[in-house]
């Protein structure tokens, strides 16, 4: 049997050379080392004396590990507030920015009213604001309430700053979802609220999840508005501490190196936290075919 | 006591009117059923019933409560839709008890309940799948299974077997005809385009055109007796054949040169409109024969052949339905005779 299933087998004809997979895997490893690069620079820099960086090429590997950088960034107690005044100011306004786009999102989504695509235009449009352009102002009002030097001031400002694009994006997401979820949710009994967290949010967590990331990364490692509002070492996040981290007449690589490394963590931990719900076709099944 | 009442329903898009003064009584345990063409009206008028859309003016009476205000989950109704409208991210049996649990019944019984209706609809080996693992048949008994769960007293379907292919659609025609056998006290509101679901089902067909009600009455009432040619050519199929004529003065009806004789005299004099129904056309011997024919096109279908006859009083063909044994083909002469008893006679 089996060599008559082999002799069926017709004989197949050479396959015509296809460039384009060879091209496309050249362009995705050279961009991988673009992006790979600087982080690679100051992982190489991390783990190097400073003496050695100054001596040596900064590509070069290390003839010896040297994780005295990490030990004196772990070990230094304004690196630990540095951290806690981040994470203070990113994990409130990553839930505030999510939670205020998932509200005006469902409404624009799901309960149109007259004038809802104007007033979605208009919250959409704060996105093309330059922050620049609101920067004295806005140094100005908090200055005039006693916030300035505080971490309330970058809190608010990222949490206004993120609503154009979490309502943009749950917005769109939402306009996913059958109206016959909701309707037949409603003939259920379930209010608007039970709508929006019984059935909406629950297949809404692929955009969560891409959106609280989204958040979370460029809250966490905003640089600007925390160098404006705060002026204390107290009130630094760790963005600004980095900076603070040079020395008075050198720039300890090493150091910044191994804080620049231990401050990504955090937003790589999250996007792995939150990768398993970057899937697809969670509405399969709800509606025909 | 009806079970639902229509007064005066009227409904507006805009400047657009929708439906345009509807009134209809359904009675408790009745199988009703909304047909006519796309955009006539018909879903419009099932979702103002359910809740889900307003109504512009008039009212809704349910077991005599005026509900026209009442919120869609407070009117004791369940709908199912075209789409099934099932979550997916909940199992069958979370589907199906989703009403219950929102209203806080005590898990144990949401289970209990959720088995009976499963042993029902036999969907007990399903009830831990979700629905995209099911097929379009499962999912739209789940679909009534989550409507059946709370006891509503009107049952609203909105084109519920549209999705499915044509074997699975007489399946669950049966199925939804045996669920009415059941629930004999459900008053089920019924909307579908196919007038064969309409036909099978209904206890009483509704015919909506361009929002307002042709006719109202059991399925045989509507085909033997059409209030005028949109019912006339709404119900039945193939549709029926429509030829102008005059009434003379014996009562008889003069189509071209050829003279009708029905078995009831037509007593309104004039131009008319002369309904003959494929099936009450039938082949002849030439001496019994009302006219003549030239067969243009001709379909077997098996146990019946469809003849589409050109004839020199009518600028379209008439269709005839014969008996699929019938040796005939395209190009060949005939000669037909009309049911004296089966021609209808419309006011032009």
């Amino acid at each position: 049997m089996a060599e008559l299933a082999t002799t069926s087998i017709p004989t197949s004809v050479p396959a015509r050379f296809n460039p384009w997979p060879i091209t496309i895997f050249t362009i995705l490893c050279i961009l991988a080392v673009l992006f790979l690069a600087p982080t690679i620079g100051v992982l190489l820099s991390s783990i190097k004396t400073t003496r050695a960086i100054a001596l040596g090429d900064l590509w070069s590997w290390p003839d010896t590990f040297y994780l005295g950088n990490y030990v004196e960034v772990l070990s230094n107690p304004s690196v630990h507030r540095y951290f806690l005044n981040t994470l203070l100011v990113t994990v409130p306004a990553t839930i505030a920015s999510t939670a205020l786009g998932v509200l005006a999102g469902y409404t624009f989504a799901k309960l149109p009213f007259r004038g809802s695509n104007m007033l979605f235009l208009l919250i959409v449009a704060g996105m093309f604001f330059p922050p620049q352009v609101i920067l004295v102002p806005l140094f100005r009002l908090f200055n005039s309430v006693g916030l300035i030097d505080t971490l309330w001031p970058i809190g608010l400002v990222h949490t206004a700053l993120g609503i154009p694009i979490c309502t943009l994006l749950m917005r769109n997401f939402f306009a996913t979802i059958p109206n016959a979820l909701r309707e037949a949710a409603i003939l259920e009994g379930a209010n608007e609220w039970q709508v929006l967290t019984r059935v909406a949010l629950p297949l809404s967590l692929p955009a969560l999840a891409v959106l609280a990331t989204l958040q979370f990364t460029w809250i966490w490692n905003d640089f600007l508005w925390p160098l404006i509002f705060t002026q204390s070492d107290d009130m630094r996040t760790i963005m600004v501490g980095i900076v603070n981290l040079r020395g008075q007449y050198t720039v300890a690589w090493g150091v910044q190196g191994a804080l620049s490394l231990i401050a990504s963590l955090p937003t790589l931990l999250i996007f792995l936290f939150f990768q398993r719900y970057f899937i697809k076709g969670m509405t399969m099944g709800a509606v025909k075919g | 006591m009806a079970e639902v009442t229509l007064k005066n329903i009227r409904k507006s898009f805009g400047a657009v009117e929708v439906i345009k003064g509807v009134d209809l009584e359904i009675e408790r345990g009745e199988f009703v059923v909304f047909v006519g063409p796309s955009g006539c009206g018909k879903s419009t008028m099932l979702r103002m019933i359910s809740g889900l859309e307003s109504v512009t003016s008039g009212s809704i009476h349910i077991d005599g409560a005026d509900v026209t205000h009442v919120a869609p989950s407070k009117r004791k109704l369940a709908m199912v839709f075209q789409s099934y409208a099932l979550f997916p991210h909940l199992t069958v049996a979370e589907n199906i008890g989703f009403g219950l649990m929102l209203n806080k019944v005590p898990k144990a019984e949401i289970d209990q309940r959720v088995r009976k209706v499963a042993q029902t609809l036999q969907l007990e080996a399903l009830l831990d799948r979700t629905p995209r693992q099911l097929s379009g048949g499962q999912r739209q008994r789940v679909a009534i299974g989550r409507s059946i769960i709370r006891d509503p007293r009107v049952f609203l379907f909105d084109e519920p077997l549209s999705n499915l292919d044509a074997a699975l659609r007489v399946q669950m025609r049966l199925e939804i005809a045996r669920l009415h056998k059941e629930l004999a006290d459900v008053t089920m509101i019924y909307v579908t385009h196919d007038q064969v679901e309409a036909m099978t089902l209904a206890d009483r067909i509704v015919v909506f055109n361009c929002g307002r009600i042709e006719q109202v009455g059991t399925p045989m009432e509507l085909y033997h007796n059409p209030a005028n040619t949109f019912v006339a050519g709404f119900i039945g199929a193939p549709a029926m054949n429509f030829i102008d004529g005059t009434v003379g003065d014996g009562g008889a009806i003069q189509v071209g040169d050829i003279s009708l004789s029905p078995a009831t005299p037509v007593i309104r004099r004039g131009p008319a409109t002369v309904g003959i129904r494929p099936e009450h056309l039938s082949l002849v011997g030439s001496e019994e024969a009302d006219f003549d024919a030239r067969i243009e096109l001709v379909e077997k279908l098996g146990a019946e052949t469809l003849l589409y006859l050109n004839t020199p009083f009518s600028d379209k063909p008439l269709t005839a339905r014969i008996d699929g044994s019938t040796a005939i083909g395209e190009g060949e002469n005939v000669h037909l005779k009309v049911q004296p008893d089966s021609i209808h006679v419309f006011p032009v």
